[in-house]
């Protein structure tokens, strides 16, 4: 046991916080990696960006000077996880700061037995937190690092020692996973969130000991010793269209008293793959929903909600998305210039892609501001919520422009006292076309009415390569293949992308009117030269339009009008 | 008594029409290059939109000098007692201001002279002269046509869509279209003319949704009083719009007019459009 000196406290104090630090940079150097081990319980890729995001939100507000007492670092900390938790990793990594809080207590002691008692406390509470806990995932990683530390601790083993050990028994743990969960055995990779865990103990070991640098890139432990190849991403777009995967729906709720047994029955009786938990008057909810918004509706039941993150999870392109989700809690407003008078109504669209955004925003008559969101990086509703808010009229439309926008976007009318109105568009192409429909002589009714019916008519075609071998639609695509898809069906598959998309474009030119091709960033200047010029002599009798879009993933969205 | 009804050449009134009510058109004046033509007199507006595209210096117009005016109204004075002057808006152009000081330098020589301000353009302005001067046939004041002169121009309307809003833009007359200016997406704004300047209306997504939208509009506006379909370069496109639309035309059939050069330099070829003065009870 060690003397609770003041300069011991403060010692504890800069050393926790030096690891804490360490342990986060670890998981943001290895993030792409835990990314692409993602297939459990969805394979969405985002188990290192949500681990990253948690813990970003774990270090935003640790103090710099060192006097703060480290029970309050501690409880800080347990409460900046819980209420930045994204995903199902990060609520079970919000878990391990909630253990620490607890095991630390009021004293300032860091020592190898409050680390084995923060991984215990940890453990028994995430198990607690789902209801159908399941083996081969971060539980597994927790309990049995707990286990390790206790038995080192029971050693007389000093903190060091104890660190490494678990950090070792967590490595190997992962190695296992697959022995305990069928379906990484099949995707041929580990536990990523486990594997995320013990990166970071990987990173606060390293500091622990002053080795530099501290974060590194660990090696995926596979079983029998083999390279990970890194290869089991989603990264294909429509790979999983087919599987309807819902949102990922995670807030809190704030009261002063929650029954989160009752909360957590509730949630598995609505939704799948709840985990709930709680600490001082907040609850954290994550489950997984077809309608976000029963979750929600269900959670303001027990009190305020706030920091809502809803996620589709029909995402796809994993080293893509990790990419691009670095900032994607940031809200960028590029609102119009031109107007100095606050519009009547404002205008909130989603687009990705400066091509696009800047599209949007010249179409947009100077009352347009965009979300930057799409694909696989969806906007949550307090994104989209922000926007609507900073938005220089109390009457907005708002754009979704993705179908896997549009529930979260619907949410927004309610939590805002503005006149908040929802033109559920699909797809950035439509967006584009019910924007140009928008007449500032309307009102906000005939405005919807008109941008809606407009919305309603455009056929959205979209040309894409596999990266992968998949089946989409019933149809076999092989790897590296081009398709493309028109409402919600292949029409055309080849090598070439531009003979796809004429393909495409063939199959409407008896009853199109106008065709706007909008080039992705993979598409360079001079194919679309080549592009727009194939287009208007193969079509000559069609309005074609071909502009840059700069969208990622797609070499082609089209709008048939 | 008789009263002589004066307009200019943005009125874009189609010679036999003019000629038909007695009305006297003031030239504006164009000037390309080195060149100065008068509009529509010296130079055609087929010409001027043949050169229009090509232009290596931007043309530009500028309002019949106050000495025309007084050479107007002297000669008018000889066979009339009093005149009215129906002019081009004066946010548009300084015909107004150039037609006021006629009458200010004429001083206590001159007849009566009315001028007035439509805020409008092209038939919309057109038409109301032609009611002027229809009033005054049958019998009105100077008064009465005065106030039928106002009237007339705020039941007028102006509506063109354009191929491109280049030409406004150049021309420094996009006013309150500005919001237009700018989309990357080819889009086919539809202009009106509203507090005497140019106001952005809709965007068709293509000329023959366009166009679809113009033959709406003329169903929306009615009851008319009068309607005229307008166009820069495509007379054909006019004619359908003309036909598609008799049934809500006052006399039956719309008249078809030609933009001038001066109007024609601000929205360019490619253009379609209507000039209609709406019933009085509408």
């Amino acid at each position: 046991m060690q003397s609770s000196t003041t300069t011991e406290a403060s010692t504890n104090a800069a050393l926790l916080i030096k690891m804490i630090r360490a342990a986060v940079s670890s998981v943001e150097a290895n993030r792409d990696t835990i990314n692409a081990l993602n297939v459990f319980p969805v394979p969405d890729g985002d188990t290192g960006t949500n681990m990253v995001l948690t813990l970003r939100s774990v270090i935003e507000d640790l103090p710099d000077h060192l006097t703060t007492p480290v029970p309050d670092i501690t409880k800080a900390m347990a409460r900046a996880a819980l209420l930045g938790a994204r995903g199902n990793s990060g609520l079970i990594l919000s878990q391990f700061f909630k253990g620490l809080a607890e095991a630390v207590g009021d004293s300032s002691e860091l020592s190898g037995r409050v680390f084995a008692s923060a991984l215990r406390i940890a453990t028994k509470n995430s198990y607690r937190s789902v209801p159908n806990p399941v083996e081969g995932t971060m539980l597994t990683v927790y309990r049995e690092c707990a286990d390790e530390a206790t038995k080192s601790v029971g050693l007389d083993n000093p903190l060091e020692t104890v660190l490494a050990n678990v950090a070792a028994r967590s490595l190997d743990t992962v190695r296992r996973t697959p022995e305990m969960l069928p379906v990484l055995a099949e995707a041929e990779v580990v536990d990523s969130g486990g594997f995320g865990f013990a990166v970071m103990l990987d990173g606060a070991l390293r500091a622990l000991l002053g080795t530099d640098p501290a974060a590194r890139v660990v090696r995926v432990p596979m079983p029998g010793g083999t390279k990970f190849s890194g290869s089991v991403k989603t990264d294909f777009v429509d790979a999983s269209v087919e599987i309807d995967w819902g949102y990922c729906t995670v807030f809190a709720i704030q009261s002063d008293k929650i029954d989160l047994e009752k909360l957590r029955a509730h949630m598995d009786r609505i939704g799948r793959s709840p985990i709930v938990d709680g600490t001082d008057g907040i609850a954290k909810v994550h489950v997984h929903m077809e309608d976000p918004g029963k979750a929600l509706s269900a959670g303001l039941e027990y009190g305020q909600i706030s920091n809502i993150e809803i996620a589709n999870m029909d995402q796809q392109a994993a080293g893509w998305a990790a990419d691009r989700r670095n900032d994607s809690a940031a809200v960028r407003v590029r609102a119009g210039t031109r107007r100095v008078d606050p519009p009547d109504i404002a205008i909130v669209a989603v687009a990705a892609g400066d091509g696009l955004a800047n599209l949007i925003v010249s179409a947009g008559l100077g009352v347009t501001s965009i979300v930057e969101g799409g694909d696989t990086m969806n906007p949550s509703v307090a994104d989209l919520l922000a926007a609507v808010e900073a938005a220089p009229s109390g009457r907005v439309i708002l754009l979704p422009n993705n179908k896997n926008v549009v529930a979260a976007a619907q949410q927004v009318p309610e939590l805002t006292e503005k006149e908040v109105r929802v033109v559920p568009t699909r797809s950035v192409q439509t967006g584009v076309a019910a924007l140009l429909a928008f007449n500032m002589e309307f009102s906000l009714d005939e405005n919807v009415e008109a941008m809606t019916a407009v919305a309603g008519e455009v056929g959205e075609g979209r040309v894409c390569q596999a990266s992968r071998d998949v089946t989409i639609y019933g149809h076999e695509i092989k790897n590296g293949m081009t398709f493309a898809i028109f409402d919600d069906e292949i029409v055309s598959v080849g090598r070439d992308p531009l003979h796809v998309l004429i393909k495409l474009i063939e199959g409407h030119s008896e009853d199109a009117e106008i065709i706007t091709v909008y080039t992705g960033e993979s598409v360079s200047p001079d194919q679309v030269a080549i592009t727009t010029e194939s287009l208007e002599n193969k079509f000559e009798h069609l309005e074609i339009e071909v502009v840059y879009g700069g969208q990622p993933h797609y070499d082609y969205l089209v709008a048939v009008e | 008594m008789s009263i002589a009804v004066v307009t200019d050449s943005t009125s874009d009134l189609p010679r036999d029409l003019a000629g038909k009510h007695g009305i006297t058109v003031v030239a504006l004046n164009v000037h390309i290059e080195d060149e100065t033509f008068l509009d529509g007199e010296t130079i055609s507006a087929d010409e001027m939109y043949r050169r229009l595209p090509d232009a290596k210096v931007i043309p530009t117009t500028s309002a019949p000098s106050a000495g025309k005016f007084i050479e107007v109204f002297e000669k008018l004075a000889k066979s009339h007692d009093e005149i009215i002057a129906l002019h081009l808006s004066s946010k548009l152009s300084l015909t107004y201001q150039s037609a006021i000081n006629a009458v200010d330098e004429l001083g206590s020589n001159a007849p009566r002279i009315e001028v007035i301000d439509t805020q409008q353009a092209s038939m919309a302005m057109g038409w109301s002269a032609v009611q002027v001067a229809e009033a005054i046939a049958g019998g009105s004041t100077l008064d009465e046509a005065v106030a039928l002169a106002k009237s007339a121009s705020k039941r007028s309307v102006f509506i063109g869509m354009v191929d491109t809003l280049e030409y406004l833009v150049r021309g420094g007359r996009i006013g309150k279209a500005q919001g237009f200016v700018g989309s990357l997406l080819r889009v086919r704004p539809i202009l009106t003319v509203r507090d005497g300047e140019a106001h952005p209306l809709e965007r068709a997504r293509n000329r023959k949704k366009g166009i679809a939208r113009l033959k709406e509009m003329v169903t929306e506006f009615a009851p008319l009083e009068k309607l005229a379909i307008l166009y820069t370069t495509n007379p054909d496109d006019a004619r359908e719009i003309a036909r598609d639309v008799a049934g809500s035309a006052p006399d039956g059939e719309p008249i078809i007019a030609q933009l001038g050069p001066v109007v024609g330099n601000y929205l360019g070829p490619d253009m379609l459009g209507l000039g209609l003065i709406r019933a009085e009870s509408s």
